[in-house]
């Protein structure tokens, strides 16, 4: 008697019966109004979590308080106007910057960047030098990321905008206020003992390592399904466009 | 805790005698009330691999359907066999998940929560919940047999042991015979009745030495179903076990190795096959012993055995219907960071390129509330996303925000807030008007929001009944008795689709005050008989209807067994079927891409975990609704 667990070689699925097997799972709505929700709390988009609520018919009482207040904190950010953010942070959380050193660090290094960005228009470098040896200097030596952070930071200021090495001109990038937007997002979820990640991204990630995990996978049934189209219409434009 | 025994298909069940009333309704295809509360199940307080009841996880759906449900699924026979419910160590497992998608088809990876909360704090949420009502548009439920999980082991199979033993009536104690019995080189083994399911992940199974002889000659391990019986578990090809007269550990093979101490009476002695590293262990009296083989082959079906030779000896087993000596949780918990870590540390650029993680979880965002018509916050949440793109970009220039003003999803929307407001008729006339062939080629969509329109007016009627209500009733729910027949004019020419917002306020509502309550039952009884008319060559749907109108027998059915059927909550699901009713109508996919992303994940996750790798250790359900045992990345 031979025992295998794995179908046998031949009857292998076709595509179509891949088709079936994903069209026969049924999610549950609430599941993904679960994830949708989830994400839109986590994220820190008050207006869209209020009407969603609304929408999905969820009866729920969301704490607006957290959402709105991380949605200003990181505006704030986006717009580079860190000083009023760190501000609000100290409003709202007034321990936050103290317990997470690394946290006041990115974000008073961003504030720094902000004031080099600012010099390089007006070309006054004064509140740039003043901001890094009066608020950065003195925190750089507890530890030694900080001190490269803060040098490379401070090149900045001695190469003209248009000649930076690619490592500095990241820093002048959008991207670096939305890293640490995220990242004090993220702090402040974790001290209020959320769980700082939004499921759908954990989601996604599974998505993407079992579609992986089959194409290595030694088992020939595993390796022969097709790709899986999601259906997503890509998105023109930096942000998904509304389907006309 | 103790355990009663309770026979189905001939199959004897063990479950825990304090959760047997859930147990019940499983089998028996009655309903068991929807969990209003939000409390947290003591599920995962229970430590030590206890049982703890499944339908715990599973009923709170509350599938008023499922004897309908069950009567069409003609895999039945094997149902049956699938244990209720599974020790604690695999509630997280892809076994556990497979299980519950087996028992009540209409689920799918993905249940309503038993922690109902978004996020940890912050929120607390009475969500709408899976109703009786089945959610799809199919009506068909395909389950294949090999889609079914196989059964877990329960007990020794007396009919696959070796003459020399005997196994207890319960199936849990092995004693062996006596000298007279077998060839006095022979020594007796028996297997247990179902192998090992890969899905599990990790198997665990405890031994307690009742009695031993001077030797102590038992052998605990697994082997093929192939095996001989008549030498003990290790010494034969494709068999694995741990001797207690030497503590060696045998492996396809009469050479052992130093292992383990020798056993003692009462020692409990664990077995623990982990499909992930394809390697075994054996515990002694709580504690690790470390690993005793690798490279366990990964194409067998293996059994539980055990093997004896001495007159004397005699153990019984633990499948998992009693605590474990070991931690096994524990060990679970371990192995399954390692497996949620390598997921965790996944890359997703090539799921949609050139999209990156942030972009393609915003698109799966707003691509669902466009698809299931969330208009509102569709708008809010690309207004939200604008912004940010607009306080990033240096230049300040704004762009204008183009907001979504597809017609479908506005009158997909009105559709939906009718029926979650309880007002079927609007529901009904608005289908008429903007997509008559929807009724008429679902016509079980049709039969439900019909269904519902009665329940709605059996509530109305319900509430005024024993003046529940407080406040007079809000214009909405009394146009539940305007009849079906009594057709406003709904402006369909008109391209102004916002109009439809304002029937609500264009509707004249039929009196100032209620109906008297005699009257109100006059008009549900009405209502109910041109139902029956309606859909009486319908066979299928008899047994549904006469669920429904057995809310007729109670004086309060507010309170009555069938009190469930009038939730609210039975609302939102026929809201969706609808509204995938109508998408498919408009030569739009059913699914938007986020439910493609979990139904797709799921089928693979379970491809994937049936050869026992990390995704076995994933329940994606559980995934869901519990992340804290998800590593930070």
């Amino acid at each position: 008697m031979s025992a295998t667990v794995s179908t046998p070689a031949g009857i292998m699925p076709s595509s179509r019966d891949w088709e079936k097997k994903v069209d026969d799972v049924r999610p549950s709505k609430a599941d993904m109004n679960t994830i949708v929700m989830n994400y839109l709390i986590i994220g820190g988009y008050p207006s869209a979590a209020m009407k969603f609520a609304q929408e999905a018919g969820l009866q729920s009482e969301i704490d607006l308080t957290s959402i709105e207040k991380r949605n200003q904190i990181c505006n704030f950010i986006h717009h580079g106007e860190i000083k009023s953010a760190i501000e609000l942070i100290n409003d709202f959380e007034p321990e936050l910057l103290q317990t997470h050193p690394r946290l006041h660090f990115a974000l008073l290094r961003l504030q720094l960047i902000e004031l080099i960005r600012a010099s390089m228009d007006d070309n006054e470098i004064e509140p740039a030098l003043t901001f890094a040896q009066e608020y950065l200097a003195p925190r750089a030596p507890q530890y030694p990321e900080f001190l490269k952070d803060l040098e490379h930071t401070m090149a900045l200021l001695c190469f003209p905008p248009d000649q930076l090495s690619p490592p500095l001109a990241k820093l002048l990038d959008p991207d670096m206020r939305k890293q640490v937007a995220t990242m004090v997002n993220q702090t402040i979820l974790a001290s209020q003992e959320v769980f700082p990640e939004a499921k759908i991204k954990s989601l996604v990630r599974l998505r993407a390592w079992v579609e992986a995990k089959a194409a290595q996978s030694e088992s020939e049934r595993l390796r022969s399904i097709p790709h899986m189209d999601l259906g997503l219409v890509a998105p023109k434009g930096e942000f998904p466009e509304p389907t006309k | 805790m103790s355990y009663h025994t309770v026979a189905s298909s001939g199959t004897a069940t063990v479950v825990p005698r304090s959760q047997g009333s859930s147990w019940a309704s499983i089998v028996s295809g009655q309903p068991s009330r929807p969990r209003i509360s939000s409390t947290t199940t003591g599920l995962r307080n229970q430590r030590n691999g206890s049982y703890a009841n499944l339908s715990d996880l599973g009923s709170q759906s509350g599938r008023y359907y499922s004897a309908a449900l069950s009567n069409a699924f003609n895999t039945q026979s094997k149902l049956s066999q699938l244990p209720v419910s599974v020790p604690s160590y695999l509630e997280d497992s892809l076994y556990a998940e497979k299980l519950e998608a087996a028992r009540d088809p209409s689920w799918s990876s993905t249940i309503p929560s038993r922690t109902s909360s978004y996020t940890s704090v912050g929120l607390h949420a009475a969500q709408s919940r899976g109703s009786g009502l089945k959610l799809d548009v199919k009506d068909t439920i395909q389950t294949t047999e090999d889609d079914l999980p196989t059964p877990l082991p329960t007990k020794w199979n007396e009919n696959d042991k070796s003459g020399g033993v005997d196994v207890s009536q319960d199936g849990l104690n092995v004693q062996f015979l006596g000298p007279n019995k077998v060839n006095e080189y022979d020594s007796a083994s028996v297997r247990a009745d179902h192998f090992i399911p890969r899905s599990c992940g990790v198997y665990y199974f405890e031994v307690t030495i009742m009695n031993k002889s001077r030797e102590g000659l038992i052998s605990i391990g697994f082997c093929g179903a192939d095996v001989q019986l008549n030498r003990l578990p290790g010494w034969e090809p494709n068999s694995w076990g741990y001797h207690g007269d030497d503590g060696k550990s045998f492996c396809c093979s009469g050479m052992g190795k130093a292992y383990g101490p020798q056993f003692n009476s009462k020692d409990v002695i664990g077995c623990g096959i982990n499909f992930r590293t394809n390697s075994a262990f054996f515990t002694r009296n709580g504690h690790m012993l470390g690993t005793a083989f690798r490279d366990i082959p990964t194409d067998r079906k293996l059994f539980p055995a055990v093997g004896m030779k001495k007159p004397g000896e005699h153990i019984r087993v633990n499948f998992g219907q009693e605590e474990f000596s070991f931690d096994i949780d524990g060990y679970i918990k371990v192995e399954r960071k390692s497996a949620l870590q390598e997921i965790s540390d996944s890359q997703v650029e090539s799921l949609c390129p050139p999209l990156d993680e942030a972009s393609l979880i915003q698109s799966l965002i707003s691509s669902y509330l466009q698809h299931d018509g969330f208009v509102e916050t569709a708008n809010a949440f690309a207004q939200d996303l604008q912004a940010e793109q607009n306080a990033l970009s240096n230049k300040g220039k704004p762009k204008p925000l183009e907001l979504m003003e597809d017609k479908d999803a506005i009158r997909r929307q009105n559709i939906r807030s009718a029926i979650l407001e309880g007002n079927i008729d609007k529901a009904l006339k608005l289908t008429q008007a903007y997509y008559p062939e929807v009724l008429l080629r679902n016509e079980q969509i049709n039969f439900r929001l019909r269904c519902r329109k009665f329940i709605e007016m059996m509530r109305q009627s319900a509430e005024a009944n024993n003046g529940r209500k407080k406040v007079p009733p809000p214009a909405s729910k009394r146009r539940a008795f305007d009849t079906y027949e009594e057709d406003e004019d709904v402006d369909m020419d008109s391209g102004d689709t916002r109009s439809d917002m304002d029937m609500d306020d264009a509707t004249p509502v039929t009196g100032p005050t209620p109906p008297d309550n005699l009257d109100m039952l006059t008009k549900v009884l009405e209502y109910g008989r041109q139902l029956q008319e309606d859909f009486k060559g319908k066979p299928e749907l008899q047994e549904e209807m006469e669920e429904v109108f057995s809310l007729f027998a109670y004086s309060d059915p507010m309170v009555s067994p069938m009190a469930h059927l009038l939730s609210e909550d039975g609302r939102a699901p026929v809201a969706e079927a609808l509204n995938s009713a109508i998408l498919v109508s408009l030569g739009k996919s059913s699914k938007a891409p986020l439910e493609r992303l979990v139904q797709q994940t799921t089928v693979l996750l379970r491809e994937l975990g049936e050869e026992g790798g990390p995704a076995s250790f994933v329940n994606l359900h559980n995934w869901i609704h519990n992340m804290e045992y998800l590593p930070n990345s």
